[in-house]
């Protein structure tokens, strides 16, 4: 499934503490930051942005749709966001 | 011959068909994190919404082009992937593709079809798999020293 990407119009920066900043700019790759570089096991923001990349990655929903899930998800697990369309 | 030639092995025979590329404006962050996720150390970089392969990244440009460099991590595929990657075809041989690996001293060649759109990826294992001698034969190629250039500094060939 990890084959089929989906870039985004502008890229999501998370920043947590001083020293780890996560730059993120597609579908696939805020799949990969929730499955593996998340700090929170489970949330409801969290599942929903898991939902919402599944979706896109299977050409169902647009990418920007994944972007506000992940946006969201990434408020949920108080990273610092950084982003001009939040 | 023709029984030869049925015999023959070709690329598709043993390439790998799942392809994980990444388009020239990710980052170097992103492309570890695919790497760390599929196991892959290469892959290919295509051309968003187009597909033609443009060049390939590997684990180790990402280790001696960005952190070696003191590059950020946010930098963009296009700064430091290999342009223009070696590529072969599903029907070339298998021999051909042990050749241009041993020439070339490469490891792996992106499997490009009639579109130049990412097929698969073949890799010095699948070929040492499938044949450990001819495996051995490129391997042998790729560690030869290479050639030293016995020109002498401000000299030139007329």
């Amino acid at each position: 499934m990890l084959t089929q990407d989906r870039l985004w119009s502008e890229a999501v920066i998370l920043e947590a503490g001083e020293n780890r900043v996560l730059r993120v700019q597609s579908t696939r790759d805020a799949f990969l930051c929730l499955k593996n570089h998340w700090p929170i096991a489970d949330g409801e923001a969290k599942r929903d942005a898991f939902a919402a990349c599944e979706r896109v990655i299977d050409g169902d929903d647009e990418p920007d749709v994944a972007r506000t899930a992940f946006i969201k998800a990434a408020e949920e697990a108080q990273f610092s966001v950084h982003s001009w369309t939040g | 011959m023709a029984g030869y030639e049925d015999k023959m092995i070709r690329v598709r025979d043993v390439m790998s068909r799942q392809v994980f590329t990444v388009s020239p404006t990710d980052t170097a962050q992103s492309v570890a994190r695919l790497m760390a996720e599929t196991g892959v150390g290469a892959v290919p970089v295509e051309t968003p919404g187009v597909g033609t392969i443009l060049g390939i990244v590997t684990d180790r440009d990402i280790v001696t082009s960005v952190v070696a460099q003191g590059l950020s991590s946010s930098t963009a595929v296009f700064e430091f992937m290999t342009v223009a990657a070696e590529s072969c075809e599903e029907d070339d041989s298998l021999l051909l593709a042990a050749q241009k690996m041993h020439d070339l001293r490469i490891r792996r060649l992106v499997v490009v079809n009639g579109k130049r759109h990412a097929a698969g990826i073949v890799a010095l294992g699948d070929i040492s798999r499938a044949n450990p001698e001819l495996g051995g034969l490129v391997l042998e190629g790729i560690n030869r020293p290479a050639p030293v250039d016995t020109q002498l500094e401000g000299m030139s060939t007329c």
